[in-house]
């Protein structure tokens, strides 16, 4: 079930658009924020609300990558691995993540704490490897500094 | 040249309204604002601005297009989908010269007699969404952006739209479909968006950088304008250098710069003085150029005739030790990751693509494999829906071009073994 | 004029096409996978490109339109490579296990493939794995033969408008799925089978049971199930059907069906089915000869006839029978047996509602092209959902909706609840005021013009009624009104569609009199919801108590004396008894003996407990049918017939269009039209058919209106309403008919109180379709809709049981919740032995029509002690 907080600001973001279907992608990004990830009956639901086809929801929000189907832990690493990124040491980072925290890309750690996710290009190439935390940004990543970013996530 | 995009930047509070028309913001707008629609659109056909997104398709054309099309209403759509890998010149616009694309918008919006606009936002920036908000309610509350723009009658509302990863909606009409929450898989054209494009109404799509030239253009004229940078393609542009240079980043320059006064002059050459082997000049959908030909101007007639292209602008840098069959795989996984499904070519063909370049660079080589890569991506370029199968295409085709040894030495070292 | 160059052949064409198109004028075929002439042009698989002269890329035909001067060239070499490439990536994850795959021998990529190879792949790593799904009862799901054509998903979205599937995912991952990722639970329209060009949604029904090399005949016939009458190929092997086939471009469906029509043909095959002639002995049916049932019925029948006369004998025809077999029928009746007693359920809505429309506009006023109905501006339908009742009808709705035509729906229409710009739900049963309102307000803005009619006379009786007053007896808000009046206001050509819920109530004439007012305003286009195949045809046939065929008065001297010079005979003059009549006629002893013809009268009459004792009081009853339903099992004489799909003769629509039913299969009973016909010859009545087409010639006499008609005719597929022949013209006078009283249309409904509607199944149509063990696999419970309100104040979840009781009887059954169902409104469906709403609803007629009234039925709804064990076994 959708919270009404979620339903109130759903209906908020649909008075601006000219077309209630515009609302679908802005929708999913409210339930995401509030639950980490979306699940089926979220998908219904807010099918429901903005009188769109669940299936037609599911096809959409299956087709950006940035939607989660499976729930995320506390704090989701999207680390860019794209060419910039990947010439200035980003795989190194990827095998760090998972010696140190045994957190492999797509997954979880055993504490619940991070979710790794691999990205195409975040547009940092000039301050390669980058990464965003949840929706912080950071960049000028090294082997060193990149964990003492994380510790700062608890 | 004085900068003109990325003026300000260094200033910590450069988003801020205050600040932005400490140094002259909006007086475009306020000038534009008295102006006919007509004449706006007139005057950057006259200055030559072509599209900043990469296809380089001249801007007041565009305008004109849709400007005649009598269907209401008309929407303005920025493209702010810059997903292109090696891409970040639009985001100091976003993250720290706000009010410029809201300027360029409101002014376009004017010309185009477009009540509502839409900024589609990549979901990866989600700090300039923050912004990119805070900066329009700035701007209504000023009454740049509302009913009644500066007093003036004129309406233009503008909105974030924020995607949700998919290099795809980069393109026009898969942005459009986006915008209408829908797959983001592009659409047949014609009818092109200028006549049926949001809500199947016509719709301007432009570039962050291409709109934050609107201002300058009227700011200083379109004649002024055209005589910046290349004859045929005038105006500043931002170049985003990114990896092995000494001083990466986004650089204003006029259109033209070459390669190397970019790579040497403005970023200080290679990292720890090595070697250059490659740079792909315009994004990673643009050809590979060996490093030692680096004397082209970077405009959009120019890079074809010396085997690239301009594209977006964003050029990746690769010294000496750099194993480009690596690279090249890492871009096709990129192409692969991003097909939106929809064509045949593009779907099949590029994990095909990729398989291939798996087993080479893994050492699983065979002989036959470099032919076949030249076959499939022959089989793929020219046929896909959209540019994006052609961009994968053209990085396999101009990488084993340029550096088929590397291709070939791995291949050989995996069938000795 | 545009000039076109393909394949150095010049082409001129009216108006730009595609190149596709203008290829196919040329008779040049273009291979394509993706495009599909029912959708919208794709231009995904890449297989259509070709060479356009200035043009350096090569086009793909389907999505580029033509302009004067092109040069096109389809079978160059660069074209063939491109072919042969896109054919070679499709293979790369297309499962190639053609052996066993469904779809060999008629699969499009296998049927390319062979034409422009490659014969060997050079794709060397693993194919996409994906395991095939066997979660849905009637389609398997096999996702690594896709090859993301989109083909069915577009199918589900722009022409069925169900959107239950969906490509989900992206980049090579992409394939379809509905949202459950398993089961569809979808309309089941199965319309993606049909466009589906490979093996990757298979229906589960004929899987691995046929190759399409074993099939043995294709015949083109018409679909049984509802009075749309969609054209499909009957594909068979012996005498079992192996599948229906509908094709674009035939029939009124135009290549499209509904799940009854596609999936529900396999109760022909029931083992249930009745085999041979029986007579009760000893209070028992028991089997007997052919020869000794006719003597034994043709003996009682006599004797009846003798000692009561033909009055006290009635029959009751078949919607579901043919024209030819409800011709004879009512011949049999007025003939052999003296009587004018005769009716079929038709006789409670359709026929009712057609005769009042047609005395205030003429005859021939509901005889509109279903394919109008995309072309008209607005649409407004009441009386029921026609995306269930008639299902390939209302995709002509949802089409009209999705280009934006104003659709206001009045009732609970689950089918049209994404399609209505309008949804109106009034408090039950007060439609009547809410169409008084409108057409008062309509009125207003569109006053009524030109030469004044007797009708426009009446229309300017009614008592004005405001939206205000409608709003408080009804319940919509006057905002929700005025909308609708806007929209309405708007129109010039709508299509009005009207179900039977709307005429089977007390004050169902008045009702048609406000549609008929609401149809003169707007210019409307009448369309009457039809439930069985022939409805018209029992008007047209004459299977009726008062009109002979061709629709003509039996009081009327002058059209019985030709009907009985035609037939050498004499019948009775005065019109008969309708169905409620008999029933009464039965139960006050004047009706002795029953005729049905394939019809479940113990069923389908509401206040099924009343009329099964009543027919049990009968001294003799004669059912003809296929299955032993609950009437046959209460006869003393039953004959086995045939089913729709094992003879030959014809259906008319509930547009007036005329079909040609063929005999696809061989069956183990007899046509009803020879059952009557030896009967009646013994009976002294002689008839001597060889065939239905010898019946047809008989009615091509006999009936004005279809003069001259000959299967020909129907085979030309233009067989409309008045063919090609008489229609009656003659004022028929609207004296008598008036317009509704203030007081009743201001009488508020009680909101306390719950009532009983009936709902009309998707799955389901009459008591036919429960023999279907493939929509018994999609649906085979009843169940009560509830709205979510009465739910919660119950403590009800979706699947609870509850009891509902009646006057009349109670019944347990699981609720099914729905959010937006209208307070105060409970509905249950009619399909399901000793579980149908006609088990709740009492005998009670509309004294004016002679027809059941089914309004304000009072029902107790509580939760059941019972809970969910049933649906939990």
């Amino acid at each position: 079930m959708l919270s009404e907080k979620v339903i109130t600001e759903i209906n908020r973001i649909k008075s601006k658009y000219q077309e209630p279907r515009s609302t679908l992608l802005p929708s999913l990004y409210v339930v995401q924020r509030e639950n980490g990830w979306i699940a089926p009956e979220a998908m219904a639901e807010v099918g429901d609300l903005l009188n769109i086809p669940k299936a037609t929801v599911k096809g959409v929000a299956t087709f950006y990558s940035m939607f989660r189907h499976k729930p995320v832990g506390r704090h989701v690493i999207q680390l860019c691995t794209n060419v910039a990124c990947m010439i200035m040491g980003a795989e190194r980072l990827v095998d760090l993540l998972k010696q140190k925290y045994g957190l492999e890309p797509n997954g979880t750690t055993a504490d619940g704490r991070f979710s790794l996710v691999i990205m195409e290009c975040i547009g940092a190439c000039g301050t390669a490897p980058a990464m965003l935390v949840n929706t912080d940004f950071h960049d000028n990543l090294t082997e060193e500094n990149i964990f003492k970013i994380l510790e700062s996530y608890k | 040249m004085e900068p003109f995009l990325l003026k300000n930047i260094s200033n910590p509070n450069s988003a801020d309204l205050s600040e932005y028309v400490k140094t002259g913001g909006y007086a475009a707008l306020a000038k534009a604002i008295d102006m006919k629609p007509s004449d706006i659109i007139d005057e950057v056909k006259k200055s030559g601005l072509r599209g900043r997104g990469g296809a380089g398709f001249p801007t007041g054309m565009k305008w004109s297009f849709a400007a005649a099309d009598p269907k209401k209403p008309k929407y303005l759509v920025c493209n702010a989908d810059e997903g292109e890998p090696g891409t970040f010149k639009d985001r100091p616009i976003l993250e720290k010269n706000p009010h410029l694309l809201i300027e360029g918008m409101a002014i376009s919006g004017h010309a185009l007699q477009a009540e509502y606009g839409y900024i589609y936002l990549r979901g990866e920036y989600p700090k300039a969404k923050d912004i990119l908000e805070g900066a329009i309610a700035q701007a209504y509350e000023k009454g740049y952006l509302g009913d009644n723009i500066l007093g003036k009658g004129i309406r233009f509302h503008l909105y974030v739209h924020q995607g949700a990863g998919a290099y795809i909606c980069g393109e026009e009409t898969a942005l459009i479909e986006s915008l209408e929450g829908k797959r983001g898989q592009p659409r047949t054209r014609p009818p092109f968006p200028v006549n049926e494009g949001f809500l199947a109404k016509p719709t301007v799509v432009n570039n962050v950088e291409t709109l934050s030239n609107i201002p300058y253009i009227i700011t200083i004229g379109a004649e002024a304008y055209s005589k910046i940078g290349s004859a045929d393609c005038p105006g500043p542009k931002l170049y985003s250098v990114s990896g092995h240079v000494k001083k990466p980043g986004v650089y204003e320059l006029p259109m033209g710069t070459t390669l190397k006064d970019i790579i040497y002059d403005h970023c200080g050459g290679i990292l720890g003085d090595k070697k250059i082997k490659a740079v792909i000049p315009g994004g990673i959908s643009t050809p590979v150029l060996p490093g030692d030909k680096l004397n082209c101007p970077m405009d959009f007639p120019s890079m074809p005739k010396h085997g690239s292209m301009l594209g977006s602008g964003a050029v990746m840098v690769f010294d000496e030790s750099v194993d480009l069959v690596k690279v090249c795989l890492r871009a096709i996984k990129f192409f692969e990751h991003e097909s939106c499904g929809k064509c045949t070519p593009c779907r099949e063909g590029v994990g095909w693509l990729r398989s291939i370049l798996v087993r080479i660079n893994s050492g699983q080589g065979r002989e036959g494999d470099i032919d076949l890569l030249m076959e499939v991506s022959k089989n793929i370029l020219g046929k896909t829906f959209c540019p994006l199968g052609d961009g994968a295409a053209t990085v396999v085709q101009s990488f084993i071009k340029h550096f088929r040894n590397e291709f070939e030495n791995k291949i050989k070292e995996a069938v000795s073994v | 004029m545009i000039t076109v160059t393909i394949n150095e052949k010049q082409i001129k064409l009216e108006k730009p096409v595609t190149i596709l198109e203008a290829a196919k004028v040329a008779g040049i075929k273009i291979p394509t996978l993706c495009h599909h002439e029912m959708l919208k042009p794709f231009g995904g698989c890449r297989l259509c490109l070709v060479e356009v002269e200035k043009l350096p890329r090569l086009q793909t035909a389907c999505t580029l339109s033509v302009t004067d001067g092109m040069v096109v060239r389809t079978e160059t070499e660069r074209v063939i490579d491109a072919r042969k490439a896109m054919l070679e990536f499709l293979l790369i994850n297309h499962a190639l296990d053609c052996p066993y795959c469904d779809k060999a021998g008629e699969c499009d990529l296998q049927d390319l493939v062979v034409k422009y190879g490659p014969t060997t792949g050079r794709f060397a790593e693993g194919k996409r794995k994906h395991p095939e799904s066997y979660d849905d009862p009637i389609i398997v799901r096999n996702m690594e033969r896709c090859i993301s054509c989109t083909r069915c998903v577009r199918m589900c979205n722009q022409v069925q408008g169900a959107s239950a599937i969906s490509m989900v995912n992206r980049t090579s991952k992409t394939y379809v799925e509905p949202f459950s990722g398993g089961r569809y639970n979808c309309e089941y329209c199965g319309n993606c089978l049909t466009v589906c060009p490979v093996g990757a949604i298979i229906s589960r029904l004929h899987k691995h049971t046929y190759r399409p090399w074993f099939i043995e005949k294709n015949v083109d016939t018409i679909c049984s199930f509802c009075g749309v009458g969609c054209t499909f190929t009957v594909q068979s092997r012996g005498d079992a059907i192996i599948r229906v086939v509908p094709e674009a471009g035939k029939g009124v469906n135009n290549g499209l069906l509904c799940n009854r029509g596609r999936f529900g043909y396999d109760y022909v095959n029931s083992p249930k089915r009745l085999k041979s002639p029986m007579i009760r002995k000893d209070g028992v049916l028991q089997e007997t000869t052919w020869s000794e049932a006719f003597a034994y019925i043709a003996q009682q029948l006599k004797t009846i006839k003798e000692q009561h006369g033909g009055n006290a004998i009635a029959g009751v025809a078949s919607a579901r029978c043919t024209n030819e077999d409800n011709y004879v029928f009512q011949k049999f009746m007025r003939v052999a047996l003296g009587s004018n007693n005769i009716d079929s359920v038709a006789g409670f809505a359709f026929a009712p509602a057609q005769r009042l429309f047609g005395k205030i506009f003429g005859q021939g006023v509901t005889a509109n092209p279903i394919s109008g109905i995309a072309k008209s501006d607005g649409v407004f339908t009441i009386g029921g959902d026609p995306t269930s009742v008639n299902p390939v009808l209302g995709l002509q709705i949802r089409a009209v909706a999705q280009q934006g035509v104003p659709v206001v729906t009045v009732g609970y229409a689950a089918g049209l609840r994404r399609f209505s710009t309008n949804r109106l739900l009034p408090a039950p049963f007060t439609e009547t005021t809410l169409l008084a309102a409108l057409v008062s307000e309509l009125l207003k803005k569109k006053p009524l013009s030109g030469e004044k009619s007797a009708f426009g006379e009446i229309i300017g009786k009614l008592q004005s009624i405001s939206l205000a007053e409608a709003s408080e007896v009804c319940g919509i808000p006057v905002k929700e009104l005025e909308a609708c009046v806007e929209n309405l206001s708007g129109v010039t050509n709508p299509s009005v569609i009207i179900g039977r819920d709307i005429i089977q109530r007390t004050d169902g004439h008045t009702t048609i009199l406000l549609l008929a007012a609401l149809v003169h305003i707007l210019n409307g286009r009448i369309y009457l919801s039809s439930e069985l195949p022939n409805e018209q045809g029992l008007v047209d046939m004459g299977c009726l108590p008062d009109m002979l065929p061709g629709a003509r008065p039996v009081a009327v001297e002058s059209f019985r004396k030709r009907y009985e010079e035609f037939v050498k005979g004499e019948i009775p003059s005065a019109p008969g008894l309708g169905l409620m009549e008999i029933i009464e006629g039965i139960k006050a002893k004047r009706i002795k003996a029953l005729y049905v013809m394939g019809e479940n009268v113990a069923f389908n009459v509401p206040g099924q407990k009343f009329v099964k004792e009543v027919l049990s009081t009968l001294d003799f009853l004669i059912v003809q049918d296929i299955f032993l339903n609950e009437t046959a099992q209460r006869a003393h004489v039953v004959l086995p017939s045939l089913s729709w799909s094992e003879k030959e003769g014809s259906y008319t629509n509930l547009e007036g269009r005329m079909q040609h039913l063929r005999k696809a299969i061989g069956g183990q009973g007899i046509e009803d039209w020879k059952i009557l016909a030896e009967i009646s010859t013994r009976l002294g009545v002689a008839m001597q058919y060889r065939d239905a087409q010898d019946v047809l010639a008989e009615i091509a006499k006999v009936s004005p209106l279809h003069k001259g008609i000959s299967y020909e005719d129907m085979d030309g597929g233009e067989c409309m309403w008045p063919y090609k022949g008489e229609p009656l013209r003659h004022d028929a006078g609207i004296e008598g008919l008036s317009m509704p009283d203030m007081k009743s249309l201001l009488k508020k409904s009680d909101k306390s109180k719950l009532y009983i509607g009936i709902d009309k199944p998707l799955f389901h149509s009459a008591s036919q379709s429960r023999h279907s063990a493939a929509l018994n696999s999609i649906s085979s419970k009843p169940y009560v809709k509830i709205g979510s309100s009465i739910a919660k104040r119950l403590e009800v979840a979706d699947g609870d049981y509850v009891s509902l009781s009646t006057e009349t009887d109670t019944l347990e059954l699981p609720a099914l919740v729905f959010a937006d169902m209208p307070e105060g409104l409970v509905l249950v469906p009619n399909n399901v032995e000793e579980r149908g709403a006609f088990k709740l609803l009492p005998w009670k007629l509309n004294a004016v029509m002679k027809i059941p009234a089914l309004d304000g039925i009072e029902v107790t709804v509580t939760k059941s002690e019972r809970m969910t064990a049933e649906v939990a076994a």
